[in-house]
């Protein structure tokens, strides 16, 4: 890593081993770690939500900043969700920037009002004068065996509003910074954490955001892409490894933001290995696979050599605990669907 | 590392406080989940409870003799983040798994 020398003239090389800094972290540290830092940076920015504050919430994502930050801007709200969101967008108007927390995905659809016609609105309905800051968080879908209401997938109910960024982070590199991204950013953004993910570790390179729009690959392959977010990346990443020792080999596209999805990306990806597989949690109709596929379909018709397979939950509430192994995509159900885009043959 | 705090439990009939007979853990203790953690005597009896969790007792709450009212604190625990969720279970990580081989090769000689 070089950094400028005050004359400007030259560039100095810093010790070797001293310039990376990348640590290892959960998922849980790198999103509290994030959350510290945007508050130590912007004194106009405020935490809040169902037990975030005194107990740190039920995640832990938010320990310890009620303590460093005081009680007046890390605080604990009512359970009730359609007041923590209404209270931000008043305090969007007034100028601050809120993080709440809406303690489970379930728990959002009493706060949907507030969120679609209010959040999603505003900004438009002011002609620019009111933006909504608020980076809304919310722990998503399943695989923590949880009961009803605890575990749902609600990225294309989001998606599907206008005025509303949706991102879903799949490492604890991409959590801490597209959690940092997201509450530098005047739009609100819904911030859909893998539940399942929190507790697993990875590297975060502190220093090195890399690009923070956009879709990632995260495994380069040839013969077909598959595409997910959230939680389904790491999943997925395990399918091109067995997939690879049948000699195919997949790539995998973390698709990121959600809203607005990376057309370009899904393009470059696809028109290299001409075959595509979707994979979400959520009911397969009027699901984000739709959307994806579609938008595969206006830019790579030509080049496609199978229809696009959509491997998804089923049309059906988000089951509880019990049953979701039964519900959420697993790696036969994926396998079987990158098993029918190779076999496929037009004619 | 994450702290829980315990409440005196409702213990029933409408009682609204304990008195403390005997703490059966002591702090810096780890414990079992299931372990007896303290004796109280209600108006009714005396009953020992057991422990909600297993961790490690970082405070206990009320001396021999003293009373604890329903609700307020009546131990700390000590346990790793992870397992300081309130909801649902932390997924481990497991080989892979499978089933279903790949066999059709994909023919993109046009």
């Amino acid at each position: 890593m070089y950094k400028d020398n005050q004359e400007g003239t030259t560039m100095e090389m810093e010790p070797a081993g001293a310039a990376v800094n990348v640590v290892e972290m959960s998922m849980q540290q790198a999103l509290n770690r994030a959350l510290m830092e945007t508050l130590e940076r912007d004194p106009k920015t405020l935490v809040f939500g169902e037990d975030v504050g005194r107990l740190g919430g039920v995640f832990r994502i938010t320990d310890g900043l009620q303590a460093k930050f005081g009680s007046d801007r890390v605080f604990d709200t009512p359970l009730a969700e359609s007041g923590i969101l209404g209270m931000s967008v008043g305090l969007a108007m007034a100028g601050w920037h809120s993080i709440p927390e809406v303690q489970f995905d379930g728990f959002a659809y009493p706060a949907i009002n507030q969120i679609v016609c209010q959040i999603g609105r505003m900004n438009y309905r002011s002609r620019g004068i009111m933006p909504m800051p608020i980076t809304l968080r919310v722990p998503s879908f399943g695989g923590i065996r949880a009961p009803e209401h605890h575990g749902e997938s609600l990225e294309a109910l989001f998606a599907h509003v206008p005025g509303l960024k949706v991102v879903s982070p799949s490492t604890p590199h991409e959590a801490y910074h597209q959690l940092k991204y997201a509450a530098s950013r005047p739009d609100p953004v819904i911030f859909m954490e893998p539940k399942s993910r929190y507790w697993q570790k990875g590297e975060v390179d502190l220093d090195n955001a890399g690009e923070r729009t956009g879709s990632a690959v995260v495994r380069e392959g040839k013969h077909a892409t598959l595409v997910a977010w959230g939680a389904m990346v790491s999943r997925c990443l395990q399918v091109a490894e067995l997939a690879a020792e049948d000699g195919i080999e997949l790539e995998v596209l973390d698709l990121r933001w959600l809203k607005p999805i990376d057309a370009e990306g899904l393009a470059a990806s696809v028109s290299k290995t001409r075959r595509a597989v979707v994979v979400h949690e959520a009911p397969r109709t009027s699901g984000l696979g739709a959307e994806v596929a579609a938008i595969i379909n206006e830019r790579c018709f030509r080049t496609l050599r199978a229809p696009v397979e959509r491997v998804t939950g089923f049309d059906v509430p988000y089951p509880s605990g019990d049953l979701e192994d039964e519900y959420i995509p697993n790696i036969d159900r994926i396998l079987f669907g990158i098993q029918r885009v190779l076999e496929y043959r037009r004619g | 590392m994450a702290e829980i705090s315990f409440p005196l439990p409702d213990l029933g009939e409408g009682l609204i406080e304990a008195t403390v007979l005997e703490w059966l853990v002591s702090e810096g203790d780890q414990i079992e989940r299931n372990q007896p953690l303290v004796e109280v005597e209600t108006s009714k009896s005396a009953v020992e409870l057991p422990s909600p969790q297993a961790g490690k007792v970082v405070k206990t709450y009320g001396e021999p003799g003293g009373k604890i009212n329903v609700g307020e604190p009546l131990i700390v625990f000590e346990v790793a983040d992870d397992t300081a969720g309130i909801v649902g279970t932390v997924p481990r990580e497991e080989a892979p798994k499978r089933r279903v081989r790949l066999s059709a090769l994909p023919d993109d000689e046009d």
